[in-house]
């Protein structure tokens, strides 16, 4: 009788079996909450445990409130709210562990609600980098709600909200009503400036498809290609860095860096080093797939500032191109400079070898 | 974060999951308990034959064909001569199936080992029995068969007469590779368990005497050699079974007390060298906790060490559900066309805790991936589901069943 090794199938997928978390943000005022309330109605977001900052400001709809107690409340729909008070990763930690003992749903996604004023980077952090945190959440999406009255104000005025956009996967544009075509389509080409990845849509008192805010972000080491693209937004003209050159802000960049040849991990770790230890903060966010020499699969990138998740190898290429792609979102760094550090690197890393 | 009361719609008893998703369920026309007896034909004619050990009398087994999965339908359900007998235990290797038979009272009679033809499944045909029956003996609680040609099997002996009565059954190596004549070809037992032993009894368990008798007698086709058998309260073992006659121990665990004892499966990672070994909790209501499964590195046979066991959400919160809380059986890897084996994906049931997947890609520090927690069935006596057993498939559908009336829970796993 032949006895079968271990093969993929035989093994965990690493991403698989993760509970999804969205983070959902967006300057004060946006329409954050009236999104998540008009979300957790859906009968496929029936299994949803909602984080918020504060229960004064959530005004979740108090007919959706079944039983409250002083930090967690079941809505009728099923769902879970809990108030974060104190530290995102203890309330993280602590759902997994009620979840497990039975003690609330058995959620199945979890919905971040930031304050208006947060910056989103520290909260993707906190599920990029906590080992317990990292067995047990994947980050899915980081929406942020842009309101089209006052958005043009605060990206001007503000540094936060231009952050956030520039972080999002996903923009979403709230309170359309009350502006006209041209200022919308202005606020449109002000969001592709800052963030030409993320695919924006329009949302009307929180009416928006679940469909476009979930399964964003990798969910299997098999990934398809369309996975891939839709995780990466590649499916869009404008990221290759060079469509931007009149814009009148370059502070936040979006810049695609493409190589053709494997790299050694070695030279790629070490790009990453040198840029976050000299530009971390300016290094809004990374993602992309790396082409590692002797690897038969992609590994997946994915950083915020100077904080990367631990590195994670693909199944397979999910198409014939098998090239590096890093799209990159910075704060005043160009495509020359990060271009010009990888080849650097790579010469220094090629002269060693030799 | 304090809670009050349970934030889950239908309280304290309802359905838990984490990346396993039911499928089907049945419940076994209202024999829904069933032992630790699982293994699955597949017939010559394609289908997929899910055979199932009852725990307890009135029923012997149960056949379900789950070719379609999602639709499982019962195709033979056989009954015990008496109500004193189990059969507890079964496995099937082409179209041959071994079933034991233990008996409530030591002398009783059917008490042994059955091996049955099952090429037609919805008749299995008695090829012979194997009669295990003495004054001192229970007969047959556990059965291993994978190779078609030697059944390892716990079980007493007309001739052996133990030095404690719970110590009775022993391991056996039986030859059936001429069905209708199985014949004893090697034994073993715990030194000291055999009346004229020249070393002393062991002691007992100071706390819950479960009695010195392998539970499960583990042998794998790609090491015939090695007999990996979980003693009850006398430990792990491995013996060296090269030659079959003379087993001889070459590795022992022995970790009860200061735990409560009632080692039950050896689990092998063989190309990894480690062992996943798991108790079986016997008492309810968390009397006899913790009741553990070990990952041993087993690199070195005669030098066992426990690294890490897998991790079990709170016994508070479980032990509150009612019945038994704490390990009990494995997956254990067996060969044959429809099982799934894995050096790294674990899957073990317990009890009130439901069947769980861990990770063990990192032996230090095995993950838990995925579990599934039934809602207490129908009439549960102990208010909670009990899942006994869990045998999984080429496709990784865990097939997981109850103790008492909630029968064959089908899932899929998403990790």
């Amino acid at each position: 009788m032949t006895v079968t090794q271990a093969s993929p199938g035989t093994t965990r997928d690493a991403l698989a079996g993760l509970i999804p978390v969205s983070i959902i943000t967006g300057f004060l005022g946006s329409g954050k909450t009236t999104l998540v309330n008009r979300l957790l109605k859906r009968p496929e977001m029936n299994r949803v445990a909602v984080i918020v900052n504060e229960l004064g400001e959530i005004g979740i709809d108090n007919e959706l409130v079944q039983v409250s107690s002083e930090q967690m409340m079941l809505l009728n729909n099923g769902c879970l709210c809990c108030v974060l008070r104190g530290d995102l990763q203890e309330t993280l930690r602590d759902l997994f562990i009620k979840r497990r003992n039975g003690e609330i749903i058995d959620f199945d996604r979890v919905v971040i609600e930031t304050t208006g004023l947060a910056d989103p980077a520290p909260v993707m952090q906190t599920l990029l980098t906590d080992a317990l945190l990292l067995d047990q959440y994947r980050l899915d999406c980081v929406v942020t709600l842009v309101d089209s009255v006052n958005a043009p104000g605060q990206l001007k005025q503000f540094t936060e909200p231009v952050k956030q956009v520039a972080l999002a996967d996903r923009l979403v544009i709230t309170k359309s009503d009350l502006i006209g075509e041209k200022q919308l389509a202005a606020l449109e080409q002000r969001l592709k400036e800052i963030n030409p990845r993320a695919p924006a849509k329009v949302a009307l008192n929180g009416e928006i498809d679940p469909a476009f805010l979930v399964d964003v972000g990798l969910r299997r080491t098999n990934a398809r290609l369309e996975e891939v693209e839709r995780w990466l937004g590649t499916d869009e003209g404008h990221g290759d860095g060079h469509s931007h050159a009149h814009r009148h802000d370059e502070a936040v960049q979006t810049f695609v860096l493409r190589f053709e040849k494997p790299m050694s991990w070695t030279v790629f770790t070490q790009c990453m080093d040198v840029l976050t230890a000299l530009r971390g903060p300016d290094l809004l966010r990374v993602k992309g797939l790396v082409s590692v020499e002797g690897k038969s699969g992609p590994m997946v990138v994915q950083g915020v500032q100077h904080l990367f998740h631990p590195p994670l190898e693909l199944a397979a290429w999910p198409s014939p191109d098998h090239g590096t792609r890093l799209v990159f979102i910075t704060r005043d760094i160009s495509r020359q400079t990060v271009a010009d550090l990888f080849a650097a690197i790579g010469a220094m890393t090629a002269g060693k070898a030799a | 974060m304090a809670v009050e009361g349970t934030l889950r719609p239908g309280g304290g008893a309802a359905q838990l999951a984490l990346n396993m998703k039911l499928i089907a369920h049945h419940e076994l026309a209202g024999f829904g308990g069933v032992g630790e007896g699982i293994n699955m034909q597949k017939t010559r004619d394609g289908r997929r034959i899910l055979w199932m050990a009852h725990e307890s009398a009135p029923k012997n087994f149960t056949g379900v064909d789950v070719t379609d999965p999602r639709n499982p339908k019962l195709i033979v359900q056989t009954d015990l001569p008496h109500n004193d007998v189990r059969s507890n235990s079964l496995d099937v290797v082409g179209d041959i199936m071994a079933v034991a038979y233990q008996t409530k009272k030591w002398g009783l009679k059917p008490a042994g080992m059955d091996l049955f033809d099952i090429s037609k499944p919805e008749q299995p045909k008695l090829i012979s029995h194997f009669d295990t029956s003495g004054p001192h003996s229970r007969g047959a609680h556990c059965v291993f068969f994978v190779d078609g040609e030697y059944v390892h099997l716990t079980s007493g002996s007309p001739d052996f007469e133990p030095t404690h009565e719970k110590d009775d059954q022993f391991y056996r190596i039986i030859d059936v590779r001429n069905p209708s004549k199985p014949t004893e070809v090697g034994r073993w037992w715990y030194p000291g368990t055999r009346k004229g032993d020249s070393a002393p009894p062991p002691p007992r368990h100071p706390k819950f005497d479960g009695g010195y008798r392998p539970h499960n007698t583990n042998v794998y086709p790609q090491k015939p050699n090695r007999a990996y058998v979980g003693y009850i309260d006398g430990g792990a073992w491995i013996l060296d079974i090269s030659d079959k006659s003379k087993p001889k121990p070459v590795g022992h665990l022995q970790y009860s007390p200061p735990y409560n004892g009632f080692t039950h499966t050896v689990l092998p990672l063989i190309e990894r060298g480690y062992l996943v070994i798991s108790d079986e909790c016997v008492r309810d209501n968390g009397e006899d906790w913790p009741k553990l499964t070990w990952v041993v590195d087993a690199r070195v046979e005669s030098n066992l060490v426990p690294v890490a066991t897998l991790p079990l959400p709170s016994a508070d919160a479980f032990i509150k559900r009612g019945g038994r809380y704490g390990s009990h059986n494995l997956h254990e890897n067996l060969p044959g066309p429809c099982s799934f084996r894995s050096e790294t994906l674990i899957f073990g049931t317990f009890f009130n805790g439901g069947v769980r997947a861990y990770d063990l890609t990192n032996p230090l520090q095995p993950k838990e991936v995925g579990y599934f927690v039934p809602a207490a069935p129908k009439l549960a006596p102990k208010g909670s589901a009990q899942i006994n057993d869990v045998w999984v498939d080429e496709n990784r559908l865990v097939y997981a069943v109850d103790r008492f009336g909630g029968g064959l829970y089908t899932l899929e796993t998403s990790f």
